[in-house]
């Protein structure tokens, strides 16, 4: 056998070799890893200790130590974003997950029909976050369909019937919440969907022939199984809704004054808008450790609930 | 037979045909002025020198614009054989992607077309090219274009940009309702005053107050089956800023940057400023443009301030209901100011700059000379599909741009210039105006009282001012009023 020619055929034989070959994918995984993640990481934190503003050549930024992480602490705005986030995030998870479990509950029990609305409680999730953001402007204007239809009731009420609810500050608030909760609920849905359909259908009839009832059927025996799926579902859309960004820029830019700005928004203002790329860069990390340590918690208790579950089925 | 009837008519074919180049020559000398063709001249001579084939210059184009500016483009490279490729890209998000580039350095761009308000970051960022070299080779002209436009493309002592676009706002009135003699005489009687372009602020309050119509009701013959609103105007957050220098009629800081905000002048202008909200639409902080022309078209309106550019979609648009039924009256004065003072703020005004990482510089120069020059800009502005408003006072003998603003407007447009007022021209602007917005809406939202936000507002732009650096802070602040970018002087 003669030996390969050529630099391409040498080197597909050298990346043959058992020995070169295993560490393929490791090279590959480790190097856009620290390409794409750990590069831009450290760049970051270096960024986050430098005196600099975009409105200035990078090459006369200089370290200033900690000035920019007192800077992002001592910030109102910062904090009051971050508040308003905890707020939004924790209204629309809340919702998201009363919402898409009962939707998922009745879907799970229909039998005529199930695929057609699974499709259509699937569908918000799919729709392009500024077609969404576009459409809740149109419904959400103070002559709009939302306010008509509510209108026999704010009648009712003696409310104004033009509910401002892109330039009223609460009602800003609650116009993004909302269209976060219809967009998301879907995510939701299908998590709770895909709990329910992996339910042991053994356990319920076992309930059923001891003579529970639906409703002793549903608390003590679907509800604890289930639980796995609600922490996935807290977890991931907590983390989603905590980055909320595309309706408030499509609908109120943060405004009317900052009501509505969250901390990505607010994040991306000082950077984008402002060009305060060394003070977004503290916040960016200052948000990492926060929001790090809230997931972690998250998962930590995923974990325990699922080791727990193990240790109930295995006894 | 044949041949013979073709054989004849060759000499007279020819004779047409070179008289219609001849014409066409002609025609084309007299289209383009001196300015304009220094400029087609120079970039053929530049493509001539470099060997360059099939040039290509990119633009951040905004996106305004993407139904008129190709048409020049095409037009310059049948001129020059220097194709324009125009990236449209929303207002809102040209100034990251310009401050981007001065990080990431590519030459992606050969120019921007943007507010002249992104210029003091981007020029002191390093990514505009300065143009005075360029400006001294192949001399533009800036005749009869208003001071503050001429020292909005400048910055520093540096032009760094060449302005096509007047975008300074006005006011503009419902015809029929101020015409309507029912409606003068119930205005007179209650007021004292004739109806018509209000002088200052409190005129026009006091006219929308009386003009705001309840669903319903029926007034002066008129029966009103959707409110009729006394007012519009920019109020959300991003705009409120531009409509802000009108009401404080001064400037906004004195010579050591120290903001004067703080101060009965500062507390009436922001009173005055959301007093009037009560006689708009009740959504219109949460509005922009895409908003406030159709609605002032719908008819509900009674006036709006606006940019110039209002006008014209009230007459051309297909579903305006108020064609043909609007006074343009130039800027009321401010009643904040010591003296009754009217400042027209520039509140956009899209102008062209050139990216220092270009690898052509200098041909993007020239066709931004080209475009902007006298003739062109004529045409532009002219152009049926552009947002491009008359400034300057050439664009007055132009008969594209009479036939579409019409003489009455333009005599207006044309004053109001005189009142140009730049927004604040430094580095820092959008945050310095950010600070203003979020105070004006925290005090229309009734959160705060006016003399507050004046407080939290100067405490702000004082924070500003330290972040960016006092001292040059203070410098370009100087040389941009001497430079009479703001009328008034310290």
């Amino acid at each position: 056998m003669r030996p390969p020619n050529g630099p391409f055929a040498r080197l597909g034989a050298w990346l043959s070799r058992e020995r070169v070959f295993r560490w393929i994918p490791f090279v590959l995984v480790e190097g856009t890893f620290i390409l794409v993640i750990i590069i831009p990481f450290l760049l970051t934190i270096y960024i986050s200790f430098l005196r600099w503003r975009a409105n200035r050549p990078f090459e006369q930024a200089y370290l200033s130590g900690f000035r920019n992480y007192e800077a992002v602490l001592s910030d109102t705005g910062f904090w009051a974003a971050l508040g308003r986030t905890f707020y939004f995030a924790g209204f629309a998870v809340v919702f998201e997950l009363v919402i898409g479990f009962v939707l998922a509950m009745l879907v799970h029990r229909v039998v005529r029909g199930r695929r057609i609305y699974i499709t259509v409680f699937l569908i918000p999730m799919m729709v392009v976050p500024v077609v969404v953001g576009y459409n809740f402007s149109m419904i959400y204007i103070d002559h709009g369909p939302l306010n008509q239809l509510l209108s026999p009731l704010t009648t009712l009420l003696g409310m104004e019937p033009r509910i401002r609810w892109l330039s009223d500050p609460l009602a800003a608030q609650w116009a993004i919440i909302l269209a976060d909760v219809w967009q998301w609920t879907s995510l939701t849905f299908l998590i709770f969907l895909s709990g329910f359909s992996a339910l042991p259908p053994q356990l319920i009839s076992a309930a059923r022939v001891m003579g529970a009832s639906r409703w002793q059927i549903f608390w003590w025996v679907e509800f604890p199984l289930l639980k796995p799926a609600i922490v996935i579902a807290v977890v991931v859309r907590s983390m989603e809704a905590l980055k909320l960004f595309d309706p408030v820029v499509l609908l109120t830019f943060g405004g009317p004054g900052t009501s509505t700005q969250t901390v990505a928004y607010y994040l991306w203002e000082q950077v984008w808008q402002f060009n305060k790329f060394a003070f977004g860069a503290a916040a960016s990390i200052l948000l990492l450790i926060l929001f790090s340590a809230l997931i972690f918690t998250g998962i930590w208790l995923m974990m325990r609930e699922r080791t727990r579950l193990d240790r109930e089925r295995a006894s | 037979m044949r041949i013979d009837r073709v054989t004849a008519r060759a000499p007279i074919a020819v004779a047409c045909a070179a008289g219609l180049l001849l014409a066409a020559g002609a025609a084309t000398g007299a289209e383009y002025g001196p300015v304009a063709q220094r400029a087609i001249d120079g970039a053929k001579a530049y493509v001539k020198a470099k060997g360059l084939k099939n040039p290509t210059l990119d633009i951040l184009l905004n996106s305004l614009y993407r139904n008129s500016f190709p048409d020049f483009a095409k037009e310059w490279q049948g001129l020059t054989g220097v194709a324009i490729k125009a990236e449209p890209l929303g207002y809102t998000d040209i100034p990251s992607k310009v401050m981007g580039e001065a990080v990431a350095k590519t030459g992606a761009f050969d120019m921007f077309n943007d507010f002249p308000y992104t210029q003091p970051d981007a020029a002191s960022a390093g990514v505009l090219k300065p143009l005075d070299e360029y400006a001294a080779k192949y001399k533009p002209d800036f005749s009869g274009v208003p001071e503050a436009f001429i020292a909005q493309q400048f910055y520093n002592g540096k032009q760094y940009s060449f302005v096509l676009d007047g975008d300074h706002i006005i006011l503009v009135l419902r015809k029929d309702i101020v015409e309507n003699p029912k409606a003068r005489e119930e205005f007179k009687k209650a007021t004292g005053k004739d109806l018509g372009c209000p002088a200052n602020m409190a005129d026009w309050e006091e006219q929308a107050k009386f003009f705001h119509t309840e669903a319903g009701q029926t007034r002066w013959g008129v029966k009103f089956d959707k409110p009729l609103y006394g007012a519009m105007g920019y109020r959300s957050v991003n705009f409120s800023h531009r409509h802000f220098p009108a009401y404080f009629g001064g400037l906004l800081f004195d010579k050591d940057m120290n903001p004067r905000i703080n101060s009965a002048q500062g507390t009436k202008a922001i009173t005055a400023f959301s007093s009037i909200v009560q006689y708009m639409p009740k959504d219109i902080q949460g509005w922009g443009t895409p908003q406030i022309y159709p609605f002032w078209a719908s008819g509900q309106a009674y006036s709006v301030m606006s940019f110039p550019s209002i006008f014209g979609y009230g007459n051309a648009n297909p579903k305006s209901l108020v064609k043909q039924k609007q006074v343009p009256c130039v800027i009321p004065a401010s009643t904040a100011s010591e003296k009754p003072v009217r400042r027209a703020a520039e509140a956009a005004g899209t102008g062209y700059m050139v990216n220092s990482y270009s690898d052509h510089p200098e041909l993007a120069y020239l066709f931004i000379q080209w475009l902007t020059s006298p003739s062109v800009g004529n045409r532009a502005i002219a152009h049926p599909r552009g947002f491009w408003d008359p400034f300057r006072k050439a664009n007055i003998g132009h008969k594209g741009i009479l036939k579409k603003f019409g003489q009455e407007f333009l005599d207006v447009t044309l004053e109001n210039a005189q009142y140009t007022t730049s927004l604040l021209y430094i580095e820092g602007h959008y945050e310095y105006m950010k600070i203003l917005d979020n105070n004006l809406a925290d005090v229309m939202n009734g959160n705060i009282k006016p003399e507050e936000a004046a407080k939290r507002v100067e405490k702000g732009w004082n924070g500003v001012t330290e972040d960016i650096g006092r001292k040059e802070q203070i410098e370009a602040w100087r040389k941009g009023v001497a430079a009479g970018l703001y009328i008034d002087k310290f």
